[in-house]
């Protein structure tokens, strides 16, 4: 059977569900758009406020993560061991457990907190699945890392041992007991939070090319990995004096983000990338240049405060996530698979549309922000632009739909 | 095309008298309840048993031709039959044919025709059956019409052939695809049967308007069915007809989804009717018509049959399609999907773990609690108002002004979960408490859009259905409560800062007032009663708040922007100065007089 053939391959497997979950995810946001224009069209109970975490989550621990999961399964090299079997278990394990995450959401079951939305059944059962991919991994390394040089056999070792604490800290942190730093002025994280979890980011980014095995010239790094290390210690530091989008100080530690929207595409010049990649490199740039850049600008003192509980803050988590980060999905799919995503006119599409959902967010929370009376008029520029929002939704949940649909053959 | 008709045929004659004149006739006759069932009963074991002969003795294109005339004939007779016993000798003699015909259709399909024409035959068959000139015919004349589908599709049956696919498909294993199939029909008969005995939701998804709609819809889908199977994807439709299904169920619990309902309950019924059809010749591995015969004779058995009777007896009992009931069937649609796929034990065992893990985890208790307002402030988490509400007033801002003073940071961070949101659809809930009474509230919940006609809020009066509701109005008057004191010391400070009336007085008032002043200002709006208190008649008085005198405008004002504490006069603070200035205009005239002699 042809679906047979695509599961021996775990990266295969796990990167067409990750697609099947944009697919979902896309459909969800479009049908939230909906509701936000008529809300009539609300199925009984299933409001609203249900559907947006199936949205968030399926979109985080779907369309995000398995990707991830499928470079899991690169690194350690379990398509080609005994393993390989269970990891395809283990993609539909994942799945399962999402699954029964939006049965949990859509029945009322939540943490209450925002992208750590797991809680009772739902929690356990996606902590079965990180544990099931964990042991096809550890079974993976077993067998294969005899073959490897040193620094790979503990680089993958010392991954291993930091994966195995990821269920634990979902458990710790998915906690209600559990909260970040705020901003006191704005209810919001601080900039030194902010910094920390991009850098989580651009240490994959860093990671990428390297991990993926690909040659590079003769050009040192060193440098760059200082800097990363002082952008972390800038973290550490910032993140205990705390502070507030006012200071100086959280100011200076989002400045840090600045230099790596030049540094990475620097860096990732220096690799020989596969065929069919370019495009993804490409937009993953140009999305990461107008993340660091826009969330910088939103950061600052007048501009956050305008934009705090807005649209605006929306359009940029859609710049992260539509933008940037599937950007970053699909471009390790052609990195680890060799096989495109998408054709010219699927991939134009939903770039475009989501750079146009993005900008009509940010237009409408900017908009939004300036006074409160669109909450009792309902002005027709947020009608349009929430029309605009359903309209370019549905364009990105067709570009997903042809990629899954090709994925799948 | 031939085989599409003959597909048409029977499916409209089994949908058109089968399903519906032939009840309605037993009915007709005052036959009772219980006989009705037992009459049904028949008719589905004639029919499993005539499909199973049918599969022993090897099906044939002259047998399915004679049983589908055989068929006609019963339709065509059966309004002219009255008592028990000759509908008794109907449905099984009619029961037996269909069994025959649809197990030969479905083994001799692949011999005739690509599975793309499965779709169209399907189509064609419910889209005829829900076209007005026969869908809202007598039961008689239904009858006879079902008879002439069943004439066109015994003559367009094509004669023998070999198969034309030599290749053994086996998507799903033989009793993979009867779970599978059951779980479909039992969820469509569940719904189905809802909605034929509401007459609210009848009339919403079938009403005659709709029945257009409704072909259009069977046939778009049917055709996209087949299309999609051709292309290879017989794994992932019936999964995709349980999603649509599963929304067209649980929204027929519901007067306010009943409209989706409608839409989605024949784009499933469509997907997944034309996979069952295909399933036993092209997807279950059979190499030739005697062993798809056998396959289609276990499937239309337990999934047609039984699951159909199970799916109505069970809605019959409950009146509803419970949330329950469609996660299960989604959980044996999935575990089929998942069984299907290469290595099956391992993925089986792998999401088998998963289950095991929720069941365990999920068995924790959740301490109940006797505070409503607990109780409230759970419903608040569950429902998900986080993601329009913020709770969280920002110090030194402008959101002071609108909602109430800010609360220390420590105080907000000492909650669990806490609960500040990042996204205001509506108004922050910090201070709702010292905003709002608790008679306002629930209307608010029950009927947004009539405080604001284009609200994007939906309307939650099902929470008020079991108490829900109530602990939620009850957390949210707790909330900030402490805060009157505050919040009247600035409207007493306050007052508009522009002296701008270029808003439409009445127009304004009409869309803010009116539901509790009422059109003239006397207190009677459709809200007026559901209020402890009535609304002030602004025309007549008694002025308790707004006694004539100094500075009446600007103390109007302050009304209109921040309520009256304590009553059900609610503030308006997302209004702008020039708008409250316009409704103190008009307030301002409704007093005087003028308003009385408003059209």
């Amino acid at each position: 059977m042809r679906s047979g053939e695509v599961l021996e391959q775990p990266v295969d497997s796990a990167l067409r569900h990750a697609l099947g979950w944009l697919v979902l995810g896309n459909a969800v946001g479009v049908y939230l758009s909906c509701l936000l224009l008529f809300p009539a069209l609300q199925a009984g109970p299933l409001a609203y406020g249900r559907w947006v975490p199936v949205h968030l989550n399926v979109q985080l621990y779907g369309w995000t993560s398995l990707p991830l999961v499928a470079w899991l399964f690169s690194i350690y090299q379990v398509d080609g061991g005994k393993a390989r079997p269970w990891a395809a278990a283990a993609v539909w394990a994942w799945t399962a457990a999402l699954v029964l995450g939006v049965l949990h959401w859509l029945g009322g079951v939540t943490s209450g907190k925002i992208f750590l939305d797991w809680k009772g059944g739902a929690l356990w059962g996606f902590v079965a699945a990180q544990a099931l991919l964990w042991g096809v991994l550890a079974a993976a390394w077993k067998e294969r890392s005899r073959d490897w040089n040193t620094t790979r056999r503990f680089g993958t070792l010392a991954g291993l041992a930091g994966l195995a604490l990821v269920p634990v800290s979902l458990v710790f942190a998915a906690s209600p007991a559990v909260y970040p730093p705020v901003d006191r002025t704005t209810g919001g994280p601080t900039g030194s939070s902010l910094l920390g979890s991009t850098l989580v980011v651009v240490g994959l980014m860093l990671m990428l090319p390297r991990v993926a095995g690909m040659c590079h010239g003769d050009v040192k790094s060193r440098g760059i990995w200082m800097f990363f290390a002082i952008s972390w210690l800038v973290f550490g530091v910032t993140e205990w004096l705390g502070g507030t989008h006012f200071q100086a100080l959280q100011i200076g530690a989002m400045l840090f983000l600045l230099p790596w929207v030049w540094l990475l595409p620097r860096e990732w010049s220096r690799y020989d990338w596969p065929d069919g990649s370019g495009v993804w490199r490409v937009a993953v740039f140009a999305w990461w240049g107008l993340l660091v850049l826009s969330g910088l600008l939103m950061y600052l003192p007048g501009v956050l405060d305008r934009m705090k509980f807005t649209q605006g803050l929306v359009a940029h988590s859609h710049l992260a996530m539509a933008g940037f980060t599937s950007s970053f999905g699909a471009l390790l799919a052609v990195v680890l698979t060799g096989r495109r995503i998408g054709g010219a006119r699927s991939v134009v599409a939903w770039h475009a549309a989501a750079l146009a959902m993005v900008v009509t967010l940010a237009l409408m929370g900017w908009r939004e922000g300036a006074e409160q009376s669109w909450m009792l008029d309902r002005p027709p520029w947020r009608e349009w632009g929430l029309a605009a929002r359903v309209v370019f939704g549905i364009v990105m949940w067709w570009a997903s739909a042809i990629w899954w649909w090709e994925r799948s053959k | 095309m031939r085989a599409a008709l003959a597909i048409a045929g029977v499916y409209g004659c089994f949908l058109i008298f089968a399903q519906f004149s032939f009840v309605e006739l037993i009915r007709a006759q005052g036959i009772a309840a219980d006989m009705e069932k037992a009459l049904l009963g028949a008719m589905a074991v004639a029919g499993i048993a005539a499909g199973f002969v049918t599969a022993w003795r090897g099906v044939s294109v002259k047998l399915a031709k004679l049983a589908l005339m055989v068929v006609a004939l019963m339709a065509g007779v059966s309004p002219l039959f009255t008592g028990p016993m000759a509908f008794l000798a109907v449905a099984m003699v009619t029961g037996a044919a269909l069994g025959v015909t649809t197990v030969s259709l479905s083994a001799l399909l692949p011999a005739w025709c690509g599975v793309a024409w499965v779709g169209l035959g399907t189509g064609i068959g419910y889209a005829a059956c829900n076209l007005p000139v026969v869908f809202q015919q007598q039961a008689a004349t239904q009858a006879w019409i079902g008879a002439g589908f069943a004439v066109a599709g015994a003559c367009a049956m094509p004669g023998w052939a070999e198969w034309k696919h030599a290749e053994k498909t086996r998507v799903f294993s033989p009793w993979a695809a009867v779970a599978l199939f059951t779980a479909l029909v039992w969820m469509d008969s569940a719904a189905f049967f809802i909605i034929q005995h509401s007459g609210e939701m009848k009339s919403a998804t079938w009403g005659a308007a709709l029945l257009w709609r409704n072909a259009v819809l069977h046939l778009a889908f049917a055709l996209a069915a087949g299309y999609w199977l051709a292309r290879g994807g017989a794994r992932s439709l019936p999964g995709t007809a349980w999603v649509v299904l599963a929304v067209a169920a649980l929204a027929v619990n519901h007067v306010a989804s009943r409209g989706i309902a409608g839409w989605f309950y024949p784009a499933a019924v469509s997907l997944y009717s034309t996979a069952l059809v295909a399933w036993p010749g092209w997807f279950s591995g059979s190499a030739g018509p005697k062993a798809a015969g056998w396959r289609a004779a276990w499937l239309f058995a337990i999934a047609g049959w039984f699951g159909s009777a199970n799916g109505i007896g069970m809605a019959e009992t409950l009146q509803r399609v419970p949330p329950a009931f469609v996660a299960t069937a989604g959980a044996v649609v999935l575990m089929t999907m998942v069984l299907s796929v290469w290595r099956r034990w391992r993925v089986a065992i792998a999401v088998a773990a998963v289950a095991l893990a929720a069941w365990i985890g999920g068995k924790q208790d959740v301490p109940t609690v006797s505070d409503a307002a607990e109780r409230g402030r759970r419903v608040y988490v569950s429902e998900g108002c986080i993601h329009c509400h913020s709770q969280y007033v920002r110090p030194g801002s402008t959101d002071e002004e609108i909602w109430g003073p800010a609360r220390n940071v420590a105080d907000v961070l000492v909650e669990q979960p806490v609960l500040i949101g990042n996204r205001r659809q509506g108004p922050d809930l910090q201070n709702t408490g010292a905003r709002r009474s608790e008679a306002w509230l629930k209307q608010h919940f029950i009927n947004p859009r009539a405080f604001a006609p284009d609200s994007p809020m939906p309307s939650y009066a099902h929470l008020f259905e079991d108490g829900r509701g109530d602990d939620l109005v009850r957390y949210l008057r707790e909330r900030g409560v402490d805060a009157t004191a505050d919040l009247i010391k600035r409207a007493a400070e306050w007052q508009p800062a522009v002296n701008d009336r270029s808003n439409d007085s009445p127009a304004l008032y009409a869309r803010h007032c009116a539901i509790c002043h009422g059109p003239e200002g006397i207190g009677n709006g459709p809200l007026a009663g559901k209020f402890p208190t009535p609304p002030a008649n602004l025309a007549k008085g008694p002025f308790v708040y707004s006694t004539p005198g100094p500075d009446l405008e600007t103390r109007i004002a302050r009304i209109i922007r921040f309520g009256i504490p304590g009553t059900a006069m609610a503030g308006h603070e997302t209004m702008t100065d020039a708008q409250v200035n316009a409704l103190v205009e008009e307030v301002i005239r409704l007093r005087s007089g003028d308003g009385l002699d408003r059209p």
